[in-house]
């Protein structure tokens, strides 16, 4: 390992069906060292590794290896190269066993029957485990292992399968404080004992930080500068991922919160592993509840829940005044005044090969507003999908006709909310509103919430993302392990909450 | 007695196409491809084995194997079909069906192979078995009956136990995880319809050269299809497939017996027997459990690398 | 830091697979016309292999069926069951409901409308619309076990649908074969229907069915394009999850969908014995149910381009017709026809909904 260079990427451009990803990026990673690559969501950073990994195909540009050029025509060729990635999306065959998973990539145990491999295997890992300083049970199933263990699973993949240059992407997205810095700690080690090449895809600012030697920084597509992160502060280092710098977030107002309009009384799951466990909450008109807590601990199930999802829960939603939350028909709660805004777009909320007109008139169609069952009034549709397009700034509409799809995740969201917001929301429900979203669609967004909170409304946001729920919340309950656990007032102690998050009751 | 008798030994003749062609369907499911040619597979199949063994003068185990090739062959239209073009895979696998359908139809009119009877193959006796009370009969039938237990162990053995089953049923269940660890999905899936296929052809070649012994058009009569839901309740486990295909085939040795019991039943509803239980068993095993666990994770969704999400 | 000098070809020319979002419809249209036409020459060359004279093949096909008046309407007679069928197709299609069963319907629509004539139920004005209303009532009746089973019991309806098929099937036969048998023959058939039972010609020799298949076709046309329920279905068709979500009465819309469904078809079961032949026969429901399949899948699930296609499928049987009994070409060849058709079709939408782009090393 005479070169410095482990990897080498240069001006590398990629467009997915028109929309460009990425634009002459270039990046150079060294042996033993942990490079991060810092970007906003939809940056680029995962389509530049994921060509580094031989996933996608580049346009343009060339890859090095140790500065010797290198084609990539598959996962297979990365990881012969010493390449291994693991993705924010674990790719882990869920009934299959730890063993059999790894098993599935190693290509260089040809020999013996297929019982020997895996005892093989099985001794591989633990040795690989103990000697990165965890253990893993190899023969555990991996659909029976926490978030945190099968991301160690994937790690163990990578590694044994050769792996030199290693590539994390958002790897602590779903980790605890506790578990992210177990894990950025253990890999700073693999870079700097072993010599490794570690990339470590992120957004956050702290990681970077900590625990990197070098950042590269990208922006639309582009990277616009690499520098060591100990020579700048974290400010700048803000303001070359973000560009212009944001307006600050608002400190919100301290208002008298009106009556109660929500009740939550001990909402539970059924089956054996419930995920919601006895969840109660009131919510008030005129403030912003903000539901912390580390993903997977039920905010999905209560936010399901809570908007009307089918699933089998007992205990009472209580819309105050009007009885039992799921007893409404669409009607009544879009009569009501109950607006949804779900996690997920295109599973929940759009249609994605619909027009963006019949996705709006989703909003009205059962009031009648759109014209008897036996004839749907288009005009006014249109006419009203037009002005809501207008007033909530969708852009990238070049007819009501096209495919919802087609809108880029900001303009969706925003559609989505215009069609909730049509008429003036008395309860808001949503859930990780940002995720996905560039930081200016998140400010857009941020601000509908806070005016509808301001005209009286009661907004119930549950986010994983704990600066948004600061930036946002009145009041903050922390949610784990399926229950509210406490609950903060504003101004809150964002250190005492963190400590709430991790405590599993 | 003596119908008894007739019935158990009956049995295999009508419940191996059922077991062939279901495990030939496990296969191709198990990595990940819905299949819902088998019909039409079968048909292929069963005038392949017919037209091969009068062509060869009867030589039928020739003409089983040629007929399991003409399956293979005409399962890479479906391959083509779903792995290539991408094409939804219910459509795929309807215009399977009647595209063999079709050509059967048309093949067997136009080079007149239909009405005429071929040889077979003599039946083997397994002594001392065959000389059992009641069941005794059980154990003289052709040799593919007791072949197919054997097919059935090693094809359970490659998919549980050895490397390539585990990969193949990665592929099946998460062509993602199987692709990044290096595994060419498309080309397992490929490898899958075609052995799939050539099991369930042979199956259509049971049903014409060794139990009716000659061709009639559409003769497979949804044998197909109730292998499909045969898959579907064995929840896509070889073993229980093998038991539910010797329940339908003592479903199916009844009918006869029937008719020369001289037990007066109206024929044609004895006739519905074989689909109205298919129906009831699949109500019955909706109503037992309620989940698809064992489906296939990634049953039925076509697989492209760079589809961004 | 960045080395934009002494670029070198990563990578030779590579062909990769990306998905489009969207093709403009005058594009689409283009690809399917031209996947249709392959799909004939392919129908072609195997008719001409198979011993038609490949001149006749123009002449069967396009110039007598179409410029003789005669059988002109003959195509028209045979496109009514056709429209049906195609239309309950396109029905249960939009609602995500595989409905195999169009063969089962149609034949209890058939025994239901038959069981009327033999029974002489009602005054003989009023008989014609009984047997119309029941043959509907019949096909409705008998999908309605499937999608019931599919919405509370999660059992698949290809299944459930092709197994009610072959049980109405069997039934038939024990019908025709047994206690409603015409006694003057021996043929497996009812005996025939009175006159005013029958479908009768309205003008110029078009009947009465042709026009009842065009209202329907309105109907459809109305229901999915202009009521409400044409937008429910098309979430429901899109995206079942969302669907729900937004508050769409999913399983009322499916039940709703899938029964007319059965309806349609148990009419076209009507139309073909009160039609066509003038009694309850033992085959008369053979080929329909994959060719509404056929139709519905070409048409995309719209109802004008359906009936189109109808027209055309009814084409197909026709000349499939004449050839089996000028060149004993089996019928099964029309099974197979269409097939390929919708095989090209089907293979067409590849081009649709992918691109394959080629890459280039180099400066762009």
């Amino acid at each position: 390992m005479s070169n410095p260079n482990a990897i080498r990427l240069d001006s590398v451009s990629k467009s997915f069906d028109g929309f460009k990803a990425l634009s002459e990026a270039s990046f150079t990673a060294r042996w033993g060292e942990v490079h991060a690559l810092l970007g906003e969501n939809g940056a680029g950073k995962s389509s530049l590794m994921n060509i580094a990994a031989g996933l996608y195909a580049p346009e343009t540009g060339s890859l090095f290896i140790d500065d010797n050029p290198v084609r990539l025509k598959g996962p297979l060729d990365a990881a012969a190269q010493g390449i291994g990635m693991v993705h924010q999306h674990f790719k882990l065959v869920k009934p299959f066993t730890v063993a059999e998973n790894i098993l599935l990539g190693l290509r260089h145990l040809q020999a013996g029957t297929y019982r020997q491999r895996l005892a093989q295997t099985a001794e591989q890992i633990t040795a690989m485990a103990a000697s990165l300083g965890f253990s893993i049970e190899p023969h555990a199933r991996v659909d029976q292992l926490s978030v945190a263990e099968q991301q160690r699973v994937e790690i163990l993949k990578v590694l044994l399968a050769g792996a030199r240059i290693l590539i994390l992407d958002e790897p602590t997205a779903v980790l605890t404080d506790a578990e992210a810095e177990n894990l950025l700690t253990t890999v700073q080690h693999f870079a700097h004992q072993e010599g490794a090449a570690v990339i470590l895809v992120t957004h956050k600012m702290n990681d970077v930080m900590r625990y990197a030697d070098q950042v590269t920084v990208m922006r639309t597509g582009s990277t616009v500068a690499s520098l060591k992160p100990q020579t700048v502060s974290v400010g700048e280092l803000v303001k070359l991922t973000v560009g212009d710098a944001p307006t600050p977030p608002q400190i919100p107002s301290s208002r008298d919160a009106g009556e109660v309009r929500l009740a939550v009384r001990d909402l539970r799951s059924s089956g054996d592993a419930p995920a919601l466990r006895g969840v109660n909450l009131e919510l008030r008109a005129g403030e912003i509840y903000g539901i912390a807590g580390v993903g997977g601990n039920g905010q999905s199930e209560l936010a399901g829940a809570l908007m009307g999802l089918p699933e089998p829960v007992s205990g009472e939603m209580e819309l105050v005044g009007e009885g039992d939350l799921n007893s409404l028909s669409a009607a009544r709660r879009r009569e009501l005044g109950i607006a949804c805004i779900p996690a997920d777009r295109y599973s929940s909320a759009l249609a994605a090969p619909l027009s963006i007109s019949d996705n709006f008139a989703m909003g009205d169609v059962h009031s009648g507003r759109y014209g008897p069952f036996w004839f749907l009034r288009r005009k006014r549709i249109e006419a009203d999908t037009a002005a809501a397009v207008a007033e909530f700034d969708v852009q990238g509409v070049r007819s009501l006709q096209q495919k919802a799809a087609l809108l880029s995740g900001g303009n969706a969201q925003k559609l989505v909310i215009a069609r909730e917001f049509a008429r003036i929301p008395q309860l808001v429900i949503v859930h990780s509103p940002s995720r996905g979203l560039d930081v200016r669609a998140t400010l857009a967004v941020h601000e509908r919430l806070r005016s509808a909170r301001d005209a009286g409304a009661a907004v119930l946001l549950i986010s994983e993302d704990l600066d948004e729920v600061m930036a946002l919340a009145d009041r903050i309950g922390v949610m784990s392990a399926g229950r509210i656990i406490g609950e903060f007032a504003q101004p809150a102690d964002r250190q005492a909450i963190g400590q709430a998050m991790v405590n599993h009751v | 007695m003596d119908m008894i008798a007739s019935w158990i030994g009956n049995i295999p003749d009508f419940a191996v196409p059922f077991a062939l062609a279901a495990l030939g369907l496990i296969v191709i499911e198990r990595s990940g491809v819905l299949a819902l040619g088998a019909e039409g597979l079968m048909l292929v199949g069963a005038l392949a084995g017919i037209g091969a063994s009068l062509m060869t003068g009867g030589a039928t185990v020739w003409a089983l194997i040629l007929a399991m090739c003409a399956a293979g062959v005409v399962s890479l239209l479906f391959a083509l079909m779903v792995l290539v073009m991408r094409i939804n895979q219910v459509i795929a696998g309807l215009a399977l069906v009647f595209f063999c359908q079709g050509l059967t139809g048309l093949l067997g009119t136009l080079l007149d192979w239909t009405n005429k009877p071929v040889a077979g193959l003599q039946s083997l006796s397994l002594w001392p078995f065959s000389e059992l009370p009641v069941v005794g009969k059980l154990f003289v039938q052709n040799p593919l009956v007791f072949v197919t237990p054997l097919i059935f162990v090693v094809v359970v053995l490659v998919l549980n136990r050895s490397v390539l089953g585990l990969r193949l049923r990665a592929v099946g269940e998460n062509p993602q995880a199987a692709d990044a660890a290096g595994i060419p999905v498309l080309g397992y899936r490929c490898a899958a319809i075609v052995a799939g296929s050539m099991l369930i052809g042979l199956a259509g070649a049971y049903i014409s050269v060794l139990s009716t012994k000659m061709w009639i058009a559409d003769m497979v009569g949804g044998r197909g299809w109730i292998a499909v839901a045969l898959v579907i309740f064995a929840r896509w486990s070889p073993w229980k497939a093998l038991a539910g295909a010797v329940l339908f085939g003592c479903i199916e040795a009844l009918i006869p017996q029937m008719a020369a019991s001289g037990i007066r039943l109206p024929q044609y509803f004895v006739f519905m027997t074989p689909y109205a239980v298919t129906l009831g068993v699949m109500i019955w095993v909706a109503l037992a459990s309620r989940d698809s666990s064992s489906q296939p994770g990634a049953l039925g969704e076509p697989f492209i690398r760079e589809e961004r999400r | 830091m960045f080395d934009t000098t002494n670029f070198q070809p990563l990578l030779a020319r590579r062909y990769t697979l990306e998905v489009r979002q969207q093709m403009a419809w005058y594009w689409q249209a283009q690809v399917i016309a031209l996947a249709l036409l392959v799909g004939m020459l392919i129908s072609a060359a195997i008719l001409v292999s198979a011993g038609v004279p490949a001149g006749e093949l123009l002449n069967e096909f396009v110039i007598l069926t179409l410029f003789d008046s005669q059988s002109l309407r003959a195509v028209l007679f045979q496109a009514a069951p056709l429209i049906m069928v195609g239309l309950a197709g396109c029905l249960a299609f939009r609602a995500r409901f595989w409905n195999l069963g169009l063969e089962g319907q149609m034949i209890w629509g058939a025994i239901g409308a038959t069981a009327i004539s033999l029974f002489e139920i009602g005054p003989p004005s009023l008989r014609l619309p009984l047997m119309m209303v029941c043959a509907m009532a019949c096909g409705l009746l008998w999908a309605l076990a499937p999608v019931l089973l599919k919405l509370h019991l999660k059992v698949n309806e290809i299944i459930s649908t092709l197994m009610l098929n072959y049980i109405a099937i069997n039934f038939l036969l024990h019908l025709v074969y047994g206690s409603w048998k015409d006694p003057r023959d021996s043929f497996p058939y009812s005996p025939q229907y009175k006159v005013f039972e029958r479908l009768p010609e309205l003008f110029d020799g078009v009947s009465l069915a042709v026009v009842l298949a065009l209202v329907v076709a309105l109907f459809v046309l109305w229901f999915t394009g202009i009521s409400r329920a044409g937008l429910y279905l098309r979430f429901v068709d899109s995206s079942p999850g969302v669907a729900r979500a937004v508050g769409v009465p999913v399983k009322r819309v499916i039940l709703g969908t899938v029964l007319l469904s059965g309806a349609l078809a148990g009419l076209a079961g009507l139309m073909i014995t009160a039609g066509q032949e003038g009694r309850l026969t033992h085959s008369f429901y053979a080929g329909y149910g994959f060719s509404g399949i056929l139709i519905a899948f070409l048409a995309r699930n719209q109802p004008i381009a359906a009936t189109v296609v109808a027209v055309l499928v009814a084409t197909l049987f026709v000349a499939g017709r004449s050839l089996q009994v000028f060149y004993q070409i089996p019928f099964s060849m029309v099974q197979l026809i269409q097939a390929i058709l919708v095989i090209c079709v089907a293979s067409s939408e590849f081009f649709i909904r992918h691109r394959i782009r080629r890459i280039q090393g180099g400066q762009v």
